[in-house]
């Protein structure tokens, strides 16, 4: 820790004003010196909340650690033993992952059928670009309250559509089986307009050459579409999937707000497993252990992903 | 063929996308405005079958309550999320602008080092700093004030990123002219770099400011009392003291929460749709 602050020589940013009144400084020396200057406030802020904490949180995973306790016990590996024996952890990495996994390709699919679509030569693409990004500015706290009601059992209106199709009316929230996709169908509605309009950016960078040369050989859409777009796509896609992979591992306002990780714990995620045992039990080394595993598993999906998809990205 | 079977296939593409947008602008809209409709109905309407889409007699009934209950204060809750996400938003910009300067133009000892250090921290989720940060909190006695809806999130490195990002592509022609004219490093910033940059930090702002208002787990663990609760948590109270015995009063709440997003995004939509493709960020 001492050391990182140390690359900020604080000699040097205390004594400005001094230093280039007084002292012949070289140009370089001059220049290095305004560059601390200019990075002081952040790295203050950047060390603080963010490598500081950081540090203690991997820290206080060593620890029995008790908010409302005076000295704190240092019990080595016993959070992380005691986690892999945790069956309620390993519903919420489960349910975590399933979300995820739901979700991201959902969103992908819908937000890359949405850029292509809007894309084509067609009126009224603004308007259509405005709407569908929409939701996305919505606080979780609001989709929350409207999709709880949307999918409500007994007087919900999306039992009510499903109900011309003769299916009967459906427990979305309460059934262990269902709550997550139903979890994930909401965050799709929330989320797909982000990357809706990241695929529309990369659409629009490709050439209009390589489309017009296919079209002289005799392609059609989809081909165009399938040998063109989605190949040039590729690092759009992998930045889309890994940016919604590492956000969705950390959902927690969907089961927050519309089950309270219920029926059961049938949608406890990750972090609303973190919430509940650092504020509800209180056990903050616990907590952090909950912490630092999630950043392990999202590294290890990040690196996954980026095997599967990110061989073959310098088209 | 028919002419309009030759006009269905050559156009074949085109009626596929209309009809492909106008299907999922219905899937956004409907929601929301299923849901603004509900909130002027009574609670006896609401729970009906089937779901009644257009209330038979509009009442603001729901309204009135949401600002006469005594634990809901969403005047105060609201006041609170912009003011905390208006300071948020500044303190990032007046934070991150300058690091990112020095990351994208100025050559120091360290340099590379400290831009490896903030690539190392994007890759963790931010969520692993919850605990520390929220006991930091607590021991500097910020808990339950603006303090700490403000500083945690200030060294935004994302917005620095962007900054430098944007930074670097300005040409440094533009600098020296001023460099000629005996302008410090501070003039070169102020007076050339940030007055070219004001789509970037438009952007960045616009974006940063959404996130926070929207935030839900950091304000709710950092605030406790009802004075003190962003909208996001409010609604949370909401919901949990209303759902089940009257939706609208809920369902108001929701658009009461929205009409400052919706009234932000119609003003600034064209920089905030342009904005998400410069920044690669979406608002949360």
């Amino acid at each position: 820790m001492s050391e990182t602050t140390g690359t900020v020589p604080k000699s040097a940013v205390a004594r400005p004003a001094t230093s280039r009144l007084h002292l012949p400084l070289s140009l370089s020396a001059r220049e290095a010196l305004a560059a601390y200057l200019f990075l002081t406030p952040f790295m203050v802020f950047f060390l603080i909340f963010v490598v500081r904490a950081v540090i203690t949180a991997v820290n206080m995973s060593f620890y029995d650690w008790q908010i409302l306790r005076p000295g704190q016990l240092y019990v080595g590996l016993d959070n992380y033993v005691e986690l892999f024996n945790d069956y309620v952890w390993w519903i919420a990495v489960k349910n975590t992952i399933v979300f995820t996994a739901l979700t991201v390709f959902g969103t992908t699919v819908v937000a890359l059928a949405a850029a292509v679509a809007v894309t084509q030569p067609i009126r009224g693409q603004s308007v259509f670009r405005v709407i569908l990004y929409m939701p996305t500015l919505l606080s979780v706290g609001v989709v929350g309250l409207i999709w709880v009601w949307l999918l409500s059992t007994q007087f919900g209106i999306i039992n009510y559509l499903l109900s011309f199709l003769g299916i009967r009316p459906i427990n979305w929230l309460g059934d262990e089986a269902l709550v997550i996709p139903a979890l994930s169908l909401t965050t799709i509605w929330w989320g797909f307009g982000f990357p809706m309009l990241i695929f529309i950016a990369g659409i629009q960078s490709i050439p209009d050459q390589l489309y017009e040369a296919a079209r002289i050989d005799g392609a059609n859409g989809w081909q165009l579409f399938w040998y063109i777009t989605l190949p040039l796509l590729r690092p759009t896609i992998l930045f889309v999937t890994v940016t919604g992979v590492i956000s969705h591992f950390q959902v927690f306002g969907q089961p927050f707000i519309m089950t309270g990780g219920g029926p059961g714990r049938g949608s406890y995620t990750v972090i609303y497993y973190l919430f509940e045992i650092a504020w509800r039990a209180f056990r903050m080394g616990y907590g952090s252990a909950v912490a630092v595993s999630l950043a392990v598993i999202i590294a290890i999906f990040t690196a996954i992903q980026f095997r599967l998809i990110g061989r073959r990205v310098e088209y | 063929m028919t002419l309009l079977e030759t006009y269905v296939f050559r156009n074949s593409g085109k009626i596929l996308a209309y009809a492909l947008l106008i299907s999922l602008s219905i899937f956004v809209l409907f929601p929301l405005l299923f849901s603004l409709s509900q909130s002027f109905m009574t609670n006896q309407e609401v729970n009906r079958w089937p779901p009644p889409m257009i209330p038979t007699e509009p009442t603001l009934d729901s309204y009135r309550q949401l600002f006469t209950q005594p634990d809901l204060k969403l005047p105060i809750w609201l006041r609170n999320s912009l003011f905390a996400a208006a300071a948020y938003t500044t303190a990032v910009i007046v934070i991150c602008a300058p690091a990112a300067y020095a990351f994208a133009r100025l050559r120091f000892p360290g340099n590379n080092l400290l831009f490896g250090l903030l690539l190392l921290t994007i890759m963790i989720p931010g969520q692993v700093t919850l605990i520390p940060n929220f006991l930091l909190m607590r021991d500097l006695k910020f808990l339950d004030t603006f303090h700490a809806l403000i500083w945690p999130g200030a060294a935004n490195v994302f917005g620095v990123f962007l900054l430098r990002q944007f930074f670097m592509q300005i040409p440094r022609e533009l600098e020296e002219a001023a460099v000629l004219d005996g302008a410090s490093y501070w003039g070169r910033f102020r007076h050339v770099i940030l007055p070219l940059s004001t789509n970037a930090l438009t952007a960045l702002g616009i974006f940063v400011f959404l996130a926070h208002y929207n935030d839900l787990l950091w304000p709710f663990v950092v605030t406790n009392s009802l004075e003190m609760r962003t909208l996001p948590v409010g609604l949370q109270v909401l919901n949990s003291s209303y759902a089940g015995q009257y939706r609208p009063l809920v369902l108001a709440g929701a658009v009461f929460a929205t009409v400052p997003i919706v009234v932000v995004y119609i003003i600034f939509q064209r920089r905030i749709i342009k904005g998400v493709a410069l920044t690669g960020m979406g608002g949360r």
